[in-house]
């Protein structure tokens, strides 16, 4: 679901990133009033949860590959306010570094996975939660609500793909950004995210709530036992089990780069130029692309980004809590 | 009472009636801040070592101090990025579990010194020579966080304990011992030294710089007595300029951890070797 640079116009990617500026202002505002500088480090926690299930890739049908991105169940944990900081700061170390999403793109992303998907999520799952007022209802709302909350952002994406053609084209009506229009990008997004990548994303976010729930409440509810100590033991379970993410071996829908696009088949069809908006766009050459480091074999090299995000994310988010002042009242 | 005292006579002096426009002239004085809130840090920082559990997980210094001392000379004889890469990644994943403070001070001394380097290399890397250039920086960031951790990681006053392991002559060990202890109670004195030279100087203080030298001057002096004394006291306990380590560390399973993470450090190291040479 990382748009990458060149798949979105230009014109798109400003319209997407004004649209993020007042969500950012009012969760810093809000981060800022209502989050202790003690639980700051949590929000890199939860922004290295996010960084890390976004590494699991899932193959999808249809031959490409999605991910869980744990929207829902930051919302769930730090507040939607907070989730939202926490995937931004994760998808901005995912363009930098790792090159997956686009620099230009990044404000659409954000809109995608940061804002809608974790405010989407977490309403939907606060109203099924105040509506049957068991625990079965708050599971079911975590479950419903994280299932909802990655398919919208998955038809926000589709949908943002699909105007490229009908907006941006040359006088032979050939595409200049993105080639395929709504009727090829939202099926072709949406429905291996209803059929797999949502019941992932459910799956990932229960899992890890009832943990959380069990070992250190206290991440939760304020006041509660809280066991830090577990919950960097999860991180680190996961990241030694990141390889797995190699296992899909195809590429995300609207994800190809530059020579593989002109050999993607749709509906029987290969896409037999590559758009001009692509061939000249803006390049950016990230760190380690696509979490692969030259020399070094996949597995190792995809542990490797998996550390190194993740200690980049905690150590953020713990010198952004070293310069909160303490409140003195 | 009062009726018995005599009434003081009401004439105020001529000068007291005068009106005085006296403008505070503006002194500088920010160096005596500086040196005020530097060596504020130092003493909060030797206060905060002594309270102990530092970090959660202990190592034991000794180990600590050989393993780093190892990964230093890895790292500067190595010719491999990679290398240098995964050992920077080790050593983000240990800062990641340090506590927010201590990050900050690792992070600022070894970013100020890879700017400074990196400066220095801006040269060779406009002449073409990119590679080595990048090489030497990223090795300087690497090894300068490193010893930070290592400084963050292991208490001052365990330190000594741990030089003896590495058979280090006692006049060393007891100079440093004494130079950490010593430390926190000359910072006091110099703190006291230089609130003393800002409060008498009121309005413009030119001779303060002329001060300063008063003020090392004690400093000076008034160690040599204090450590004249501790001798003598020490003496007087049955010190006879040995030092012995009793030997209660344990080595705990993260000790163990630790030595394996380096010996794999080296496997590693002699693995790119042989890559870089064939």
């Amino acid at each position: 679901m990382h748009i990458p640079d060149n798949y979105l116009s230009p014109v798109t990617c400003a319209v997407m990133g004004a649209a993020m500026v007042p969500v950012w202002r009012k969760s810093i505002i809000k981060v800022k009033t209502e989050v202790s500088k003690v639980r700051i480090p949590m929000l890199g926690v939860g922004a290295a949860f996010s960084f890390l299930l976004m590494m699991f890739n899932i193959p999808l049908p249809g031959g490409t590959t999605g991910h869980a991105v744990g929207g829902t169940l930051l919302a769930i944990l730090l507040g939607p306010y907070s989730a939202c900081i926490s995937i931004t700061v994760a998808l901005f170390i995912q363009a930098l570094l790792f090159g997956d999403g686009g620099i230009l793109s990044f404000g659409a992303n954000c809109f995608n996975m940061a804002f809608v998907l974790p405010f989407a999520g977490y309403l939907i799952y606060k109203l099924i939660k105040d509506n049957i007022k068991s625990e079965k209802g708050e599971y079911l709302g975590i479950a419903f609500g994280s299932y909802m909350g990655i398919n919208l952002a998955a038809l926000l994406a589709a949908i943002e793909f699909g105007i490229q053609p009908l907006l941006f084209h040359d006088a032979a009506g050939q595409a200049l950004y993105c080639p395929y229009s709504l009727s090829i990008s939202v099926p072709a997004m949406v429905i291996p995210h209803l059929l797999v990548a949502g019941f992932a994303e459910a799956a990932f976010t229960i899992a890890i709530v009832t943990f959380v729930k069990k070992v250190s409440p206290g991440t939760i509810y304020e006041g509660a036992r809280e066991k830090n100590r577990a919950l960097y033991g999860l991180i680190a379970l996961l990241v030694c089990l990141t390889p797995l993410g190699l296992l899909a071996t195809g590429t995300a829908w609207g994800e190809w780069g530059l020579e593989d696009i002109r050999d993607v088949i749709t509906e029987g069809e290969v896409l037999t130029f590559v758009p001009k908006g692509m061939s000249e766009g803006f390049r950016f050459d990230a760190i380690m692309p696509d979490y692969a480091i030259s020399g070094l074999p996949e597995i190792a090299s995809y542990l490797l980004s998996a550390a190194a995000g993740v200690s980049i994310l905690i150590i953020l988010f713990k010198v952004i809590s070293s310069l909160k002042k303490d409140k003195l009242n | 009472m009062i009726e018995n005292l005599k009434k003081p006579e009401m004439n105020i002096p001529e000068w007291l009636t005068k009106k005085e426009e006296y403008i505070h002239k503006a002194d500088k004085d920010s160096f005596l801040d500086k040196s005020i809130l530097s060596l504020f840090r130092l003493l909060s920082r030797i206060q905060k070592q002594d309270k102990g559990s530092e970090t959660k997980i202990k190592i034991n210094v000794a180990i600590n101090i050989l393993c780093t001392f190892s990964l230093l000379i890895l790292v500067s004889v190595t010719k491999s990025f990679l290398f240098v890469l995964i050992i920077g990644v080790y050593l983000l994943l240990r800062l990641s579990m340090q506590e927010a403070d201590h990050l900050v001070r690792v992070l600022k001394t070894s970013f100020a010194v890879t700017f400074l380097t990196a400066v220095v290399m801006l040269p060779a890397f406009l002449m073409g020579s990119g590679y080595s250039s990048i090489m030497v920086t990223s090795k300087v960031l690497v090894s300068i966080t490193a010893v930070g951790l290592l400084s963050q990681t292991a208490r001052w006053n365990a330190m000594t304990s741990a030089l003896k392991a590495f058979f280090i002559p006692d006049l060393f060990i007891l100079i440093l011992d004494i130079t950490i202890k010593y430390m926190y109670m000359l910072g006091e004195l110099s703190l006291n030294l230089f609130y003393a030279l800002k409060l008498r100087s009121v309005g413009k203080n030119n001779k303060k710089y002329t001060s300063m030298a008063g003020i090392a001057g004690t400093v000076f002096l008034e160690s040599k007595e204090m450590a004249e004394e501790m001798y003598h006291a020490m003496e007087c306990r049955g010190f006879t300029g040995e030092y012995s380590v009793r030997k209660n560390g344990k080595f705990t399973w993260a000790d163990g951890l630790y030595c394996l993470i380096h010996a794999g450090f080296l496997a590693l190291f002699f693995y790119f070797y042989q890559l870089y040479r064939g």
